[in-house]
């Protein structure tokens, strides 16, 4: 299939000419209020080992909260390991993620719940076992567009078995980079490194933070492990505008770069040159209806998006997030709103995207099917980008939609063109200032949500001016029926080569 | 009706609960809100129960129904449950001897392990501005102090709160330590939180179910 490796690359990916959302100026102004929520917010820490290693570099902690110099996250972001190789089984998968360039790789993610299974033209849901993470990752083996694998789901096998259980189920099934995402006990982890005998075969992504500004105690454990074996890991910080973030765009990703730094600091502190990649993904809160999160809708498909700019400014790797539908099923509106993010995500150059394929409701559950309608599509949007390196990205978004909708049978009409044409207006359009003085506004109601100890009632209140602009995106559905017979019976195929 | 009153249930519609709030329609930052003007109230000795009868009633009553119209959303629903809330707080010294029919005490918690503390928070501040008396008992909450604190207050409810799918387990832990100690049958239990479900809350032999905090309390509100 196309592009497996740019020319003159022994290493897969899309080379693209990124697409820049902010300037470096409003990148600074970003960076310069996150080190000002860290020196006068903190974070807080109550793992004992970070805070030694916080206070030995003169951070100092006060009621729960280490307040963190400048001069200590400036060092650690210089002396982050700017560009990583991740190895595969097969070295023809092998990955190069630069953080200064813009080559672009598409993997799973999540740990979802549940299944979608495909039966008789209709979808059924079922808590996930063990067969299922064997059947995804073999999928994932046979489609081309994926370059990665993150562990989708966990074997359903004992707290004590599922590590190795996981690790095992990897190197039998796929030749690709192998991404573990998460260990459930971190003591697992030397047998692991024993059993995949070459630990470059692995990484793993720490949901060190909890927003707004904290850190898990076990997480941090498990990451400072990672760092210790010199393991690359993707610090992953989530927030949710309007509950556990503000709703604002600029506060937001002031407060997301704020935690990520906070980690980065930590991981050089253990070990300087600690191979990180960031994973910063602030998205927004459904505040119309029930606060659920936001992952695919224009205002989140922008601010992850903006995300990018901000590890460029700091040439550290980017562990992007696109994809992930909000949508219970395999439908248009799916395939829609993953298009658009996967192609303004493309664009951005976040260089490892994660969680590209297979997800829905959230993180909640995937489908065997939507793996291949997903790969089918980031294909296709891979030709797209190829087709004219001075690409125009508008067009590449309309484009892309009304091709990956009629993959699958769906034609678009007049008014699901206007909707995509609106999505992409929304994305494009910055609603806010970048400015020193909306840049302090929003830490110091970041600094009021803390010290208030009910954070997400400030934010939720203090959303509602936000709202009344227009913050939120609202429009139409996309509607339809897909065709996935074909799908079926490709993804059949597929699990009975492997002969059972 | 004074203009004092008049002044607290548009403050309250408006989710002000004291002078540093925005509110939404202007910036009405500086201008007292709810807690102020309900002090002030007191001072010029307008009775407890009028604040409560002609504003703060009322005035819920009006959000819920703009809330119903769609005209409302959640955040300026918390708004006014806080004002509420906080409102009450400052008259209950004054509001002894008037009969206010709490509809049962509430106790809530986020389970071990689980630090995130969003829909426990929303739960609570929308319960207590309907009328629960709610004892909110934090973050990261071991089984065992969730069923000492029940053994101390002796709540009608005992709502339990897991975003993770690694820390939602803890509720079935809590429910069988209530079994264990012999006062599972005296609460009402009711769980929510993103991983959680109807057949989850069947499985671990909750009571309720609350897909949000407007479901959970009007769930809560039937049995109330």
């Amino acid at each position: 299939m196309q592009n497996r490796k740019p020319k003159n690359s022994p290493f897969r990916g899309l080379d693209i000419q990124r697409h820049s959302f902010l300037s470096d100026k409003d990148c600074r102004l970003i960076h310069e209020g996150s080190c000002q929520l860290l020196e006068e917010v903190g974070i807080g820490v109550t793992h004992a080992g970070a805070v030694k290693l916080f206070e030995k570099e003169g951070a100092t902690k006060q009621n729960g909260r280490m307040f963190i110099p400048r001069k200590i996250v400036e060092r650690s972001i210089q002396q982050t390991e700017k560009n990583i190789v991740l190895k595969a089984l097969d070295s023809t998968n092998n990955l190069e993620i630069e953080g200064k360039n813009s080559r672009v790789h598409y993997g799973t993610g999540g740990q979802a719940l549940y299944v979608l299974d495909y039966k008789d033209g209709a979808f059924e849901k079922k808590a996930a076992v063990t067969q299922d993470l064997i059947d995804i990752v073999r999928i994932c083996e046979n489609l081309e567009n994926v370059d990665f694998i993150t562990r989708p789901v966990e074997p359903n096998v004992q707290d004590e078995d599922m590590d190795l259980t996981k690790t095992r189920i990897f190197l039998e099934n796929t030749s690709k980079h192998i991404n573990l995402a998460n260990l459930i006990q971190i003591e697992k982890l030397p047998e692991i490194i024993s059993m995949v005998q070459n630990k470059e075969l692995i990484s793993f992504i720490a949901c060190v933070l909890v927003s707004p500004l904290s850190m898990a105690e076990s997480t941090t454990e498990k990451f400072i492990r990672f760092i210790q074996e010199d393991i690359p890991v993707a610090i992953s910080s989530c927030p949710q505008a309007g509950t556990t973030a503000p709703l604002s765009e600029v506060g937001e990703l002031m407060q997301v770069n704020a935690e990520v730094l906070s980690a980065l600091t930590l991981a050089n502190l253990v070990r300087p040159g600690a191979k990180i990649l960031y994973r910063g993904i602030p998205i927004t809160s459904n505040l119309h209806t029930n606060v659920s999160p936001r992952w695919c809708q224009p205002d989140s498909i922008r601010r992850i998006a903006i995300v990018s700019d901000m590890t460029h400014f700091y040439g550290i790797p980017c562990c992007g997030t696109a994809g992930v539908s909000d949508e219970k099923e395999p439908n248009p509106q799916a395939i829609a709103e993953k298009t658009l993010s996967w192609i303004f995500e493309t664009a951005s150059g976040a260089q490892f995207i994660n969680s590209a394929l297979g997800m829905l409701e959230q993180v909640l559950t995937v489908c065997p099917e939507q793996y291949i309608i997903d790969a089918m599509v980031i294909g296709r949007i891979k030709q797209l980008f190829l087709k004219s390196p001075d690409y125009n990205l508008r067009d590449i978004a309309r484009t892309g939609v009304e091709e990956a909708l009629s993959m699958f049978g769906v034609q678009m009409d007049s008014a699901m063109k206007e909707e995509v044409s609106s999505r992409i207006n929304f994305i494009f359009s910055g609603q806010e200032e970048y400015s020193a003085d909306h840049v302090q506004a929003q830490a110091d109601l970041i600094k009021k949500a803390i010290i208030s100890g009910k954070s997400s009632n400030v934010f939720l209140k203090t959303s509602r001016s936000g709202l009344r602009r227009g913050w939120l995106y609202s429009g139409k559905r996309f509607e339809g029926r897909l065709e996935l017979e074909d799908l079926h019976l490709f993804k059949t195929e597929i699990l009975d080569s492997y002969g059972n | 009706m004074s203009d004092l009153i008049e002044e607290i249930k548009k403050n309250l519609i408006a989710g002000r609960v004291d002078s540093e709030d925005e509110g939404f329609d202007e910036d009405m930052t500086g201008q007292p809100g709810v807690t102020e003007l309900v002090k002030q109230a007191l001072e010029e000795k307008i009775p407890a129960s009028d604040i409560l009868a002609q504003a703060l009633t009322p005035g819920m009553e009006k959000v819920g129904r703009l809330f119903e119209d769609g005209e409302y959303l959640i955040p300026d629903m918390l708004a006014s449950a806080e004002c509420v809330a906080e409102a009450t707080e400052i008259m209950e010294p004054h509001l002894a001897g008037v009969d206010i029919q709490s509809r049962g005490k509430f106790i809530v918690a986020t389970v071990e392990g689980d630090l995130h503390d969003i829909g426990k928070n929303i739960v609570a501040t929308i319960l207590q501005g309907s009328g629960f008396e709610v004892q909110d008992i934090g973050t990261s909450v071991k089984a065992s102090q969730i069923v000492q604190a029940v053994k101390e207050s002796k709540p009608r409810f005992l709502g339990l709160s897991a975003l993770l799918t690694s820390t939602m387990t803890h509720m079935g832990e809590v429910i069988d330590l209530l079994k264990n100690e012999g006062i599972r049958d005296q609460i009402i239990i009711c769980i929510g939180g993103a991983p959680v479900s109807e057949e989850f809350a069947k499985k671990i032999g909750a009571d309720i179910y609350g897909e949000d905090a407007f479901d959970a309390m009007n769930k809560l509100e039937k049995l109330a």
